[in-house]
Order: C-alpha cells, then structure tokens, then sequence
C-alpha cells in the first residue's frame, strides 16, 4: 500500500479504486432498495433531514436518502449502458468512415454533422418520444445522441495510422487488412476509446437526468434523479430545502467522481497528456 | 480538479438559497392605494379560456361549469343546486316533456344598449347546437321565438334536465356575434370584460346597464398564475383572493387567511366490472379481478376515506360516497361504513384466499391492482399510493403508475385510474354509469346495469324536474360498485382578511371561475 502511495502513478491507481467501488456502492445499493425506494408513508411526509431519515421525506412520506441512492444508482446503470453501447456505435462508425472508402466516409461524416448540429436535448427529447419514452426511450436516446464526438475522432486517428510510415511499410511487406489492424491500428485506438467510453459517462448521467427532469423519461412514481429534483421544485416556496439541496450536491458529486475517473484512466493509458 | 467541484457545490448552494430566499419577504403592501369597490383575484393559467369569453367554445359550459358572468342566463342554480331564474320569468314543459317554453324579462338589454329578446336566446341555443364544442345539445331540435319574450325549445327526446343546462348557457347578442365575439364579448350579464392581456390577466367591470342589483364591486380584476406564483402574490400583497394547494395549508400569511370552500369536486377511481375480454375491434378491457363484485364491495369498505383526507388533502375535504355528494340527486344510500374486518371476510367467503406470500387469490387469479394516477397531479399521487397502501393490509398486491390522458382512457378500460368529477347537473351519474356504446357498456369504465340504465332513462323522461331528482336517487340504489369515491376536495384559497366572498356553492370539478360564480355579492369590511 506505501509503495503505492509513494509516486504519482500509484495514488492514481488507488483513486481510480476507491472512485470504482464508491460508484460500485451506490449502484449496488440502489439496486436493492429499488422497492423501498417506492413505500410511501403519509404520516412521515416533508420530514427534514434526521436520524431516521437522513436526506429527509417528501410529499408521500418516502425516504429522500434511499429515493437519492436508487436515482443516482438508476442514473450511473443507465450512464454506463449508454455510454457502452455509444462508444461501440462510435468505434464501429469511426473506423468504418475511415477505412470503408470515400461514400461511406462522407456519408458518416454527414451523419456526425447533421447529429452534433441538432441541440443535444432536443434530439434526446424526440428520440425517447419516438421509443415510447419509458426506459428504453431514454436509453435510446442518449445513446443516438452521444457517439459523434468520439467517432469524429476515431475516424481522424485511423485516417492518421494508414498515412504512417509503419502501416505503409507492413503493407508493403504484404500484411493483410487483418493483421494491420490487430497489431498496429487497435493497440492505438485502445486508450483514445476507452478514455473517449468513460468521459461519457458524466454526460449520459447527466443527460439522464435532465430528460427524466422535463418529464420525458420515466413515470414520476419512480425515483429517478430528474423526477426528484423536479418534484422538489414544486416545494422550495414551502421551504423544504432537503428535496432539492441534497439529491442535487449528490448528482453533481457522481457527475464529478466520473469526471475525475476519466481524466485518471486517461492519464494513465496515455502517460503523454499527465503532464500538459 | 478540487476547484471545479467546489464551484459545483457552490453554484447549486447560491441557486437553492435564492429559490429559498423569497419566502422570508411576508409584507402588507399595497393597501394604500387599494380601493373598497374592486378586488383582484389569482386564478390557475389553465382557467383562462383558450378560445375566449364565447359560450360556444367552452366558457361557462364544458368540464368545468361555472356561471358565465358576462353574459345572462335563463336559469341559474341556487346555493341549494335547485333551479332558480335569472332572464326567465316562467318554465314549462310540456306532459310529453318534448316542448319547453319559456317567457324571459323584457327590461333586459345588452351592455351595448340593445335589446335582449326571444330572438337573441333561440340564435344562442341554436347557434350552439350547431357549433358548442364542449356543450351536448343533441337532445334539441330547435329553439323558437314564439313572442317578443317567449321562447320554445324543442326536443329529439325528452330531457327533465334542461334547466340544468339553461343555468350554463349564456344569452349571446345575435346583432353583435361573430367569428370574433370571444374576444370582444358583448352580452346583458352583471359585468362585462374591458380588457384581456392573454397570459396574464382579464379585467371586468360592473356593467350600468344590468338589471339586478348593482354590484358592490365594480372592477374585478383576475390574474393567472402558477401555484407558487400565486402564493408569491399574496405573500407580496398583491392579490386579494388567490386559489392554493393543500400542500400550502400549513403555511401562513399575515393579512390572509386561509379559507376552505366546499365542493363536489371529487377523487375516485373506477373498477372495471367485466372479465377481461376482446372487443371486436380488438382492444382489451376488463380485468378478472375487478370483475367480482365481492371484490369491489371489499374495496369500497376497506378504504379509509379520514386517512386520506387527512394525510393527502391536510384535513380538507369530506369523504365522497357517489359522483354527486351533496347535490339535490344524491342518495344517501351510497354512505358505506368502513370495515376491514367484514371486507376480509366478504372475500375469504367469496373464494378468494390469502396465499403464502399474503396475497389473496382465486382459481389463478391473483388480487392485483395497479393503480394509475394522471403525471404532474401531485394530489391524485398521493391518494392512488396510499389507497395502494390501504389495500395491501387486504391482502391485494398494490402498485401505482404515472400515466398522461394520451393514453389513460384506454387503460382505464382495463385497470383503476384515479379521476376526478364533480358538476352541477345530473348528466354526470348518467354520463359515468349509463351504458353507450355499441357493446352495452358505460364510457368511461366497463360496466352496465339494465336496471340502472332504466331508472335514469326514466329520470330523463319525466316532465317535472322535482319528480326526476327521486329516480336519479333510486337509480343509486345497488350494490355493483363500479367506481369507490374517496373524497371532495375543499377548494382552498387565501382570502385578505376583510374581504367577504358571500355564500358559495357547493364548487364543481374545477378549481378556477367557480369562485366569482357571485363576485356581484362580495363585499369589503
């Protein structure tokens, strides 16, 4: 454990640990609690935050603490579904523009285009509206969304790779498309995708909530973190502080745990770029 | 790294502070300059009329009834909800009830000087039977002025309730209507509308030229705000009577008080009372467990109608046993005492068991129920969970759902959803339990009693309107349950203290234009 804590490297691995199974945590638990999450008790309800119920109550008597961990859990499972399977979207539509020839480039190029010229929320509002809204429509819709910037990049990155002078070189000494991509091109890509996958999440967390917060997410029985903190609007002229303050400083601290866990992931893949 | 999520916590501290901070201003302002002879009024953005002030595009009439104010009517309702008169002078109706005739006031003319006369009142109604987008007018032929101030009315088919119906509809100027007239109203009422900024406010004033009392107040000024505007309002002193939610009850304003109106503006749900089955046209309805009427008749005894008065609507409503507690059709035989004890034996006699995970069921149908609430209506939330909460002690396994009105009709066919009626005429118990549609069956939730059907086709056909209120009653009289009322939620409003807004009406469905219904008998202390 010292010999950890001694350099740079070492305290980024623990951190990236300790941020893992803080996330792991929350996710865990809000799975488990995702039926308490819903008990309503009207005799308990706009309790401030006490012992027995540390972020407080709301309107229908239900516990703030478990509501805010089921909703971030919910928000971090959904996050990192979508940033998943965007960041398979962007790698497969990235290197695709890149090495499918000239129609395929500037058709996906178009597309990459056309997505990122639409506001973000927007597109979101009308993809999950089209899916039916519900879960399926914001995961959906916060995948469609969230792809273009990394594929943009992929796509310059391979279009770099075949221009350089060893992949030139491997074929000339006659190495298949094959060979050149697992040897040469993906141990490349590797640490731009994965960087690119986890500076995602923040954004799909987010998105999550912004979505389920205008009300085009989930049923509002459910506690996502958007339905909460919309809910809690309603009641800050009344006074109750605890609906909105807590619930929010927490999405906000897991938006940031994420953040910071890109960045860690991405200077340690990519130990160039940890001292700019 | 640190820095950017300290600035984080820090944005959302300042932005929670500053929604916080506009609590603490309570101040009296606004008195001086305010006079004895006009009030202002803060109503909910959604009682400003979309189509204007015209009768033929909703005001008065549709979903939300109230009294038309610009305009005269020929009846009105009383404080009582029997018929009283306002043009009309004399009503009959003739033995095969297929004529109605009515004489009106001759001293009557619009607020543009004009005469009202029998002519004005048949192009009202037959210019509403042909364009009313909210208002049923199937039941008349066609409105005939017989004199200078006598009007005929006649019917398709015989309909006692006419006079309920005469009390919503306002007299329009058949010299002065066009396509327009919703924004210009011109009509004969208590007061006329001056000036209309949509979105914010319309402002009345008493019109000289009415012929009833002078009023006290001659400037009504209404403003439409969302609930914590409103309340923001009257925190600033700027409104004199503005509507609230329970949720505020528990807070309080000096200069205000809080005052609760009773209404008939009630929260139920239905229970689908066939088996699930297929229509042709290939949509579900019906649900099995519902279907038993054992069942139904447990649920309407299990429920604890004190509980959710006082934890939902903070102790103000009454409980509700029908769609029309407290009307002049409302049969007391509705009241149902509440007993768990009874209701757990009715179904345990009726087959249906409590199995090992404490869930009762029958034959392979499971007791379960989930409960649908409209989105964004914090009230209905709350009563769909804690009446899940009350029929889980049953032995039914409860959940609740969000669902929008996109959608609710449909799902209603086969589920509960939490509704809310309540209105000033009849119609409605025979619009909610009346079967109509081509498979026998009411609208808005699957289910059909003959008998019942009869009784209110009957209280239809009578010639005299007394005479129709004890059928509607005995129409009541069965045990079948397909909806459990719950409860009448008072409509609650914070009122400057020394304004007096005289006797109110028991309110309808609607938590907007009811108030003013007798704005002309406010006073100020």
């Amino acid at each position: 454990m010292r010999e950890l804590w001694k350099n740079r490297r070492g305290r980024t691995i623990l951190g990236i640990f300790v941020t893992a199974v803080l996330l792991a945590m929350i996710c865990l638990a809000g799975w488990m609690w995702s039926d308490e999450a819903l008990l309503t008790d009207l005799s308990q309800k706009n309790l401030a935050p006490c012992w027995a119920h540390p972020f407080g109550t709301d309107f229908m008597g239900r516990d703030m603490f478990i509501r805010t961990v089921t909703g971030l859990s919910m928000s971090i499972r959904l996050g990192v579904l979508t940033a998943f399977a965007s960041a398979v979207l962007a790698a497969l539509l990235g290197i695709g523009a890149a090495v499918l020839g000239k129609t395929a480039d500037s058709v996906i190029t178009w597309a990459i285009d056309l997505i990122m010229g639409i506001p973000h929320i927007l597109l979101l509002i009308l993809i999950s509206y089209a899916f039916g809204k519900g879960f399926l429509g914001v995961a959906v819709g916060i995948t469609l969304t969230h792809w273009t910037s990394l594929a943009r990049i992929l796509r310059g990155e391979v279009l770099q790779l075949s221009e350089s002078r060893y992949v030139k070189m491997a074929r000339k000494l006659g190495h298949g498309a094959g060979y050149i991509s697992r040897v040469h091109m993906i141990p490349h890509i590797l640490p731009q995708f994965f960087t690119g996958l986890i500076l995602m999440f923040p954004h799909a967390v987010m998105h999550e909530a912004s979505i389920t917060f205008l009300g085009f997410g989930l049923s509002p029985e459910q506690p996502a973190i958007g339905i909460i903190l919309s809910e809690s609007m309603k009641y800050l002229s009344m006074g109750y502080w605890w609906l909105s303050l807590l619930p929010g400083a927490f999405l906000v601290a897991v938006v940031l745990l994420f953040h910071w866990l890109g960045h860690s992931v991405s200077a340690l893949l990519d130990p160039d770029s940890a001292h700019v | 790294m640190k820095k950017r999520a300290l600035c984080g916590l820090l944005v959302l501290i300042m932005i929670v502070a500053t929604a916080c901070g506009g609590g603490s201003g309570a101040e009296e302002a606004g008195d001086a300059n305010r006079t004895k002879d006009q009030v202002i009024v803060a109503m909910g953005p959604g009682s400003e009329p979309e189509a204007g002030f015209d009768p033929a595009y909703g005001w008065g009439a549709g979903e939300h009834v109230h009294e038309p104010l610009i305009q005269s009517t020929l009846t009105v309702t009383k404080t009582d909800l029997t018929i009283g008169y306002d043009l009309a002078t004399a009503m009959t109706c003739s033995d095969d009830g297929l004529t109605w005739t009515v004489t009106i006031r001759d001293d009557v003319v619009f607020s543009d000087g004009q005469p009202l006369t029998a002519a004005d009142v048949a192009f009202t109604y037959n210019t509403l039977k042909t364009s009313s987008s909210v208002n049923d007018f199937t039941m008349m032929r066609e409105a005939v002025a017989t004199g200078e101030y006598t009007v005929e009315f006649q019917m398709e088919h015989p309909y006692s309730i006419w006079p309920y119906t005469m009390a919503i509809t306002g007299i329009i100027p058949e010299h002065a209507y066009g396509p327009d007239y919703g924004q210009n109203p011109i009509g004969s009422g208590r007061y006329k509308m001056v000036q209309w900024d949509k979105g914010q406010q319309v402002i009345f004033e008493a019109n000289e030229l009415y012929y009833g009392d002078e009023p006290e107040l001659k400037k009504v000024t209404v403003v439409f705000m969302d609930e914590d505007a409103a309340f923001a309002a009257v925190k600033a002193g700027q409104v004199d009577i503005a509507y609230t939610a329970s949720s505020y009850s528990g807070q309080t304003v000096d200069g205000y008080s809080l005052a609760a109106y009773e209404s008939v503006d009630n929260r139920g749900f239905n229970l689908p009372a066939v088996k699930e089955s297929m229509l042709p046209d290939g949509t579900i309805i019906g649900n099995d467990f519902t279907s038993d009427v054992t069942v139904r008749q447990a649920i309407n005894m299990a429920v604890d109608r004190n509980v959710l008065i006082d934890h939902v609507l903070e102790g103000y409503g009454s409980p509700a046993y029908s769609v029309c507690d407290g009307m002049p059709w409302y049969s007391e035989e509705n009241e149902v005492s509440r007993d768990p004890a009874k209701a757990a034996e009715l179904l345990d006699q009726a087959g249906w068991n409590v199995g090992a995970d404490g869930i009762r069921s029958k034959n392979g149908v499971r007791a379960e129920l989930e409960i649908l609430y409209i989105s964004g209506d914090s009230v209905r939330q709350a009563l769909a969970a804690e009446v899940g909460n009350q029929l889980k002690l049953l032995g039914i396994e409860t959940s609740i759902r969000g669902t929008s009105w996109d959608t609710a009709y449909d799902e209603a066919q086969r589920q509960p959803l939490i509704w809310g009626w309540g209105a000033h005429t009849p119609m409605e118990l025979y619009n909610i339990y009346h079967s109509v549609d081509v498979y026998g069956l009411a609208k808005y939730s699957p289910y059909a009693n003959s008998q019942m059907d009869d009784l209110m086709d009957q209280a239809l056909a009578v010639s005299d309107l007394e005479a129709s209120y004890e059928l509607w009653k005995e129409a009541q009289n069965h045990d079948d349950v397909p909806w459990i009322w719950l409860v009448n939620a008072d409509h609650l409003y914070w009122v400057r203290n020394g304004l007096n807004v005289a006797e109110q009406k028991l309110h309808p469905h609607g938590h907007g234009w009811s108030l003013v219904n007798n704005v002309d008998q406010w006073t100020w202390n």
